[in-house]
């Protein structure tokens, strides 16, 4: 039978208190013992001395009537067993009784000696008496002794009563040690089994009870720590609902893997999206989800040295062969110190996100193939009917050529940035890169917009700080994105306004600071400077004119030129774009 | 109830103390179980002793069972008289104040030579009913015969005692030797002259003798062997007393006969009953009581003949 705490405390308790009892019983019995022994002793001695004493005259006149009357007392005195008293040869002389069956016996030979040459007492022992025998003197005449025979066996009965009486007081005692001990016990032990019962009902999922602190010892500081233990796990316990709420809620699919790629957790998103049930993909290896990215044997082994991924796009593999395409972050979650790692990878279906890229492929392919064309040829044609080619028009009829060919221009531009766009966003966009000065390129964007700012009255005031200094860029595509900018400070600058171009250097960059003073960006529309197709609130038709794109592929192009395109602006006073590209010696 | 007197009391020192008289004792168990009335008769008996309250004790239970069973004669009630000496004894039992008197044949025999009395029956003690004393030495003392104790001093028992003195003393006396008392063990005699002292004790004058304390002892014969033990062959016997009762008792010879003869009567019978043999026991370890075999003139003669020596001894 395996004893419980309670058990093996009253035991361990019990068996100490036993054991001390015991010892203490040993020792007291024995210290008793001894002292009863003495005192018995010393009682032998003391009679046999004080009988001595009285038989010296009944010795010195071998009277032996009188001698026995004292023996005889002495017979009666408690536990002697036999008295005797002997002439100066050792001869028993009586034994103080009327028979005196003793007389004429000789004493030993031991005895003799140590009455003939000693006046002190001869002790001895032999089973559970003790014999003392005291010589006597009358000057330094000898002239016999007493001999008495003292019974111990008072002393056994004593000692056993001793004995039975410790033994009595140390049996209550033990028994009140066992009841202290079982009262103790229980003191020490209900709060633990409070607690084992409240751990109980913690792991059934029963609401953990708040366990009473009734003292501030180690037990009640047990409570107070399984009390903090169940709230800090109550709330945890609704972090983690929380936590799986959103998890099961969110768009992503989400799976957790063990260091193997062994799925241990899905969320709702991937069981949706692959078909598959939960209970089916736990314990699966996530290559039998994800198929691996091109160039690796699988999802795993696509991770970068932290163990981490993001944007890696490859597919899952759903139900029924279907593959969805899908783009990919993995995470990796240290357990602890020296454990394995878990893998959470979170993946987020871009079917819709490529077919809305394919659709705009489409229809790029299709401005370019049904738009532009035709447009080129409907420009061509009102160039030639403006050129007078079909022969002289009418004022009205040139006012109106004249517009259709602005707008067919104006038409042929936009499509040309939708083109340029999607490039950008598709990445097709090709650049040729090569090392040229700065300032020529400045300089032939600011000649190739002279004649539209012209137009306007506005003027540019370039400012070169950086003579020499080179950059690596496509040449066509940086004059593109300062044209784009330039263009833009014309479209705000009023008439006699002057656009102030600055190159200088700036945190390791070449700076090309584009500075207009018209009317500034509105603060609402700053966040949206760069987007496609955006454009201010204006009432000058001028400030409508452009396409919108211009500014959002001037980021485009300047950033995968490794620049930098940002803009201060202040209303009323002007707005001054700063193009950052990086010098290259 | 040996002849318990002091030798050396004046007379007129010895205690007259009469324990019981004017008293009546408590009827005793038996007569309370009779219908019929208790006789107002009374028998007195008579001790010499000089611890009269003890002897009282001691005599009172027999004087009791000797009443109870003496109704048919009238008597119904015992009675005790203590007295200090054997003289007051005499003139008690003269006064007719004694009826009976239970003592060692000296006493015995000079109340029956002073007084009116008739010595009737024999009283044993420890199972025997005479007594005789030895008178012993060394074996190594050069001493063949009583005659030899002359100039030497011999020990005897107590004063009091018959077989430890009297009888001793009366013989070695009647054989021609004069002895006188000394205090002193180891005290010069003259040559024509055998001195004694008292050891008190038959044990101490055997010790005093193999002790060589003195020269000579006297003790009962009964005893001789036992106390001399195995060193019997140490000593040497000088001389063997005649046998004598051990007691004698007496009655006052006023006495009513058929008092008397239901006395004997009643003693003659007490052991042969349970009740008679525990009166008896209680009454110093009596065994029982018997006539004298050749009559009490024979039985005694010798005391009457050894009685003047030690007279003087019985305080007389």
């Amino acid at each position: 039978m395996r004893l419980g705490l309670k058990g093996r405390f009253v035991v361990f308790v019990s068996a100490i208190i036993v054991a001390f009892g015991l010892v203490l019983t040993a020792l007291s019995v024995r210290a008793q013992n001894e002292r009863l022994r003495h005192e018995l002793e010393d009682r032998g001695k003391l009679l046999t001395t004080v009988i001595a004493a009285n038989t010296t005259d009944a010795l010195a006149m071998l009277d032996v009537r009188d001698l026995r009357k004292t023996l005889s007392e002495a017979r009666d005195q408690e536990n002697v067993l036999d008295a005797v008293g002997f002439d100066e040869d050792g001869r028993v002389l009586t034994d103080g009784t009327l028979v005196n069956s003793r007389r004429h016996e000789q004493i030993s030979e031991a005895e003799l000696r140590h009455i003939s040459g000693s006046s002190a007492l001869l002790v001895e022992f032999e089973g559970d008496a003790m014999t003392v025998t005291k010589p006597v003197h009358l000057g330094s005449r000898m002239l016999g002794g007493v001999r008495l025979r003292y019974s111990l066996a008072s002393l056994a009965e004593e000692q056993a009563s001793l004995a039975r009486r410790t033994a009595t007081v140390g049996a209550v005692f033990a028994l009140l040690g066992m009841i202290a001990a079982i009262l103790l016990t229980e003191a020490v032990t209900r709060p633990l089994n409070e607690v084992i019962r409240a751990t109980r009902a913690l792991s059934q999922g029963e609401p953990a009870p708040r366990l009473p602190v009734r003292t501030t010892d180690e037990v009640g500081e047990l409570a107070e720590a399984f009390n903090e233990m169940t709230r800090k796990l109550r709330d945890t316990t609704v972090s983690r609902d929380y936590l799986d709420r959103v998890l099961e809620t969110m768009g992503e699919c989400l799976v957790v893997t063990g260091p193997d790629g062994t799925i241990t957790r899905v969320n709702r998103a991937v069981c949706s999206l692959s078909g598959v049930g939960e209970d089916e993909l736990l314990g699966q290896n996530c290559r039998d989800l994800f198929r691996a990215p091109q160039g690796h044997v699988s999802l795993l082994d696509a991770l970068g040295p932290d163990g981490s991924a993001r944007g890696l796009e490859t597919e899952l593999l759903a139900r029924g062969g279907e593959a969805v395409p899908v783009i990919v972050s993995v995470g990796t979650m240290e357990e602890s110190a020296g454990r394995a790692r878990s893998y959470v990878v979170v993946a987020a279906d871009i079917g819709e996100r490529l077919r809305h890229e394919q659709q705009k492929d489409e229809f790029v392919t299709m401005v370019h193939h049904e738009v532009r064309a035709p447009l080129t040829a409907v420009r061509g044609a009102i160039g030639l009917l403006d050129g007078g080619v079909v022969g002289e028009l009418g004022k009205r009829g040139q006012e109106l050529v004249e517009i259709a060919l602005r707008n067919s221009e104006r038409m042929e531009r936009l499509v040309n940035d939708i083109l340029v766009s999607r490039k950008l966003d598709s990445g097709r966009m090709e650049f040729h890169y090569e090392k040229v000065e700065l300032m020529p390129l400045v300089e032939q964007a600011i000649s190739a917009i002279s004649a539209y700012a012209a137009n306007y009255e506005v003027r540019f005031e370039l400012s070169n700080g950086v003579a020499g200094a080179t950059v690596r860029v496509d040449p066509d595509r940086m004059i593109q994105v300062l044209t784009n900018v330039l263009t833009n400070a014309v479209r705000f600058s009023a008439a006699d306004d002057v656009v102030t171009v600055k190159a200088s250097r700036h945190n390791d960059m070449l700076r090309v600071a584009i500075s207009d003073k018209g009317p500034g960006i509105s603060e609402d529309f700053r966040d949206h400077v760069f987007e496609a197709f955006a454009r201010g609130e204006h009432d000058d038709w001028r400030h409508r004119s452009g396409t919108g794109l211009g500014m959002s592929i001037s980021k485009g192009i300047i950033e995968e030129l490794s620049g930098t395109i940002s803009f201060e602006t202040k209303l009323g006073e002007g707005t001054t774009f700063f193009v950052d590209i990086p010098e290259y010696a | 109830m040996a002849s318990r007197f002091l030798r050396r009391l004046h007379p007129g020192l010895l205690l007259a103390l009469a324990i019981g008289c004017g008293q009546p004792s408590g009827p005793p168990p038996s007569a309370v179980a009779t219908d019929r009335p208790v006789p107002a008769g009374v028998l007195t008996i008579g001790s010499v002793s000089l611890n009269p309250t003890q002897e009282y004790e001691v005599v009172r239970p027999f004087a009791d069972y000797l009443a109870t069973n003496l109704h048919s004669v009238g008597i119904g009630r015992g009675r005790v008289v203590v007295v200090g000496s054997l003289s007051q004894m005499v003139e008690e039992l003269r006064e007719g104040r004694v009826d009976l008197l239970i003592d060692s044949p000296f006493p015995a025999v000079f109340v029956w030579q002073h007084a009116d009395v008739e010595p009737i029956l024999r009283r044993w003690k420890w199972g025997s009913d005479v007594y005789r004393s030895v008178v012993f030495t060394r074996a190594d003392s050069g001493i063949g015969s009583i005659e030899e104790l002359r100039g030497k001093i011999i020990a005897f028992g107590e004063p009091f005692s018959t077989s430890g003195f009297l009888m001793p003393k009366a013989a070695l006396a009647s054989a021609g030797l004069r002895l006188f008392n000394y205090e002193d063990p180891a005290a010069s005699i003259p040559g024509n002259r055998v001195g004694y002292v008292f050891s008190n004790d038959a044990e101490n004058t055997m010790f005093w003798v193999l002790k060589k304390k003195v020269v000579a002892g006297a003790i009962n014969s009964d005893y001789y062997e036992a106390l001399a033990g195995d060193r019997i062959s140490e000593l040497r016997i000088l001389l063997t007393t005649d046998a004598v009762p051990r007691n004698v008792v007496s009655v006052r010879k006023s006495l009513d006969p058929k008092v008397v003869q239901a006395i004997e009567k009643v003693l003659l019978e007490m052991h042969l009953s349970d009740e008679g043999r525990a009166s008896l026991e209680r009454f110093e370890e009596t065994t029982r009581f018997d006539r004298f075999p050749g009559g009490s003139e024979h039985d005694l003669a010798s005391i009457a003949k050894l009685l003047p020596h030690v007279q003087e001894d019985l305080g007389q």
